[in-house]
């Protein structure tokens, strides 16, 4: 036990606790958007897309977060404007956004002269070098997406809910369906450093759907969605440590194995009491 | 006869190029309760959304001689998504028009309409609850409490008697019976049958729009209109429907 302790001793895992602890907080009131709107597919598009950003800036030489960024948003957009417009299927829109990005991230990492050291940072995530500067950005952004949902809870709500209704009633739902859109990308692009593209949609899905276990109203998702992903995330990085594997999968690994404990308490909760009832 | 509350003319509109609805005139008065009848892509839903300002008409006029008067919505309940995590109370706030949209969170006096609005539904005791846990009847409630707590001058309501049960279907139109006291109702419906004896008025739509200035719609009528009806077994009772036709040929 001690062992385990100690290892908040060293500065780079305590960054990385307070990182995964501010990643859930955020991703606990994006991701209930997210889950609620039934738009987890959009999460995976805008994710893979950014890849194309972030090849395309490894060319060029320039930040890759910023090309994931810029990726990430224009696909969020783009897949917004189709659903508003209707032209093309969705879902068929984001899946060729989703392999075009990937497609684009190959081929320009492929012709970027000499090694690319961050890749694997940014398809598997790197929680363990999170510095300080990146936690005042997840702490900034944290903020940001906190005094968003706090003012405009009631629209954010009703538009994701019934936007032909909250048209009629005057909400500007579009404006309010662009703006989610932009966080959404932000959200993603923002945790892939910690993360990791392939695991990254995890941490905006799989504490909703637990916190969903125990309720079914919007506003009580968020708090208990940002409980469980911080407990799931922290036991991660702790088990990743003492059984040395890498951190971002751990973290989703506990995620997942603690959603499943949860859910069979309730089954087994259920069955119980059915039983007893007879 | 009163001041219309909305006057559509000669109104084409749709959603490409080519229009759903054609050459549309239509008056809307205070106390009228019109059902708007036609068979499925004929255009009902269509006409709700120009009157509703979702949609813009491709020529011709539609006006509000005293303002656009305050409206209350009552989709389809299959277009509600009964798994989102959404009460009954902030369902049914989402309605309260007096506030900003922007930030509408409800001041003291709509909180007073919102929880008036719950009791006289019946909806008091559901309020926390989560519509994933109504039963039709109740969403329905839910759903045109939603609609009246801005106590419209004009109430729209597409198909509300699906997914409910009779004895729910009786104490709407009951309820909506009382409501037409207050409030002009446009009921879009494919049942004749049922919805003939609550209205005063019918509109067929079809493409286009033909008025019938009463409820009574005999085969006499029908065949002066050129309203086809067929029985057909649509659920458990098979009940009368406009059949697709032409009223070009009228």
């Amino acid at each position: 036990m001690s062992d385990l302790l100690s290892v908040f001793e060293y500065q780079f895992f305590r960054n990385a606790v307070y990182a995964s602890v501010l990643i859930s907080i955020f991703a606990a009131m994006i991701g209930t958007y997210i889950v609620s709107r039934k738009i987890v597919f959009i999460g995976g598009g805008i994710t893979h897309a950014s890849f194309g950003g972030i090849g395309i800036a490894y060319y060029f030489g320039v930040n890759p977060f910023g090309g994931a960024a810029v990726f990430a948003i224009m696909t969020a957009l783009g897949i917004e404007w189709i659903a508003q417009k209707g032209k093309v299927r969705e879902d068929s829109a984001i899946a060729i956004l989703w392999s075009l990005g990937m497609a684009l991230g190959i081929i320009f990492v492929f012709m970027t002269p000499g090694y690319t050291p961050n890749l694997m940072t940014f398809l598997f995530g790197s929680i363990l070098s999170v510095s300080t500067t990146d936690l005042y950005m997840l702490g900034g952004f944290g903020i940001l997406v906190a005094i968003i949902f706090a003012v405009f809870f009631r629209p954010i709500l009703y538009t994701a809910f019934d936007p032909e209704f909250a048209r009629v009633m005057g909400v500007p739902v579009s404006t309010f369906r662009y703006m989610m859109s932009v966080l959404m990308a932000l959200a993603i692009v923002i945790s892939i450093r910690s993360i990791g593209i392939i695991l990254v949609l995890s941490m905006f899905t799989i504490p909703q759907i637990t916190a969903m276990l125990f309720t079914r109203n919007f506003a009580r998702i968020i708090p208990l969605a940002a409980v469980w992903g911080i407990s799931g995330s922290v036991t991660g990085l702790l088990l990743s440590y003492l059984l040395n594997i890498p951190s971002g999968a751990s973290i989703i690994f506990f995620l997942t194995i603690q959603f499943l404990v949860i859910k069979l308490v309730f089954v087994l909760k259920k069955t119980f009491l059915q039983r007893k009832r007879k | 006869m009163n001041k219309p509350i909305v006057i559509l003319e000669n109104i084409s509109t749709g959603y490409t190029a080519k229009p759903v609805l054609e050459g549309v005139s239509l008056s809307v008065h205070q106390n009228d309760f019109i059902g708007v009848l036609g068979p499925n892509g004929g255009g009902k839903t269509t006409l709700m959304k120009l009157i509703l300002g979702l949609l813009k008409p491709f020529s011709g006029k539609i006006s509000f001689p005293s303002g656009r008067p305050p409206t209350g919505y009552l989709p389809q309940v299959s277009q509600i998504d009964k798994s989102f995590p959404i009460t009954v109370k902030e369902l049914v706030s989402s309605g309260l028009k007096d506030i900003n949209p922007w930030f509408p969170h409800p001041g003291i006096s709509q909180r007073k309409a919102l929880h008036r609005m719950l009791d006289e539904a019946g909806l008091a005791e559901l309020a926390s609850r989560p519509i994933g846990e109504l039963s039709g009847g109740q969403l329905q409630k839910a759903l045109l409490s939603r609609a009246l707590i801005n106590k419209p001058r004009l109430l729209i309501l597409d198909e509300p008697n699906t997914h409910v049960d009779k004895q729910f279907e009786r104490d709407l139109y009951n309820w909506l019976q009382e409501l037409n006291k207050e409030m002009a109702i446009l009921l879009v419906s494919h049942d004749i049958g049922t919805i003939s004896p609550i209205v005063k008025t019918i509109a067929c739509v079809n493409g286009n729009l033909h008025y019938h200035p009463s409820n009574q719609l005999s085969e006499e009528v029908l065949r002066v209109y050129n309203c086809p009806v067929d029985v057909i077994a649509h659920g458990p009772v098979p009940h009368r429907v406009l059949k697709s036709h032409d009223h070009d040929k009228d």
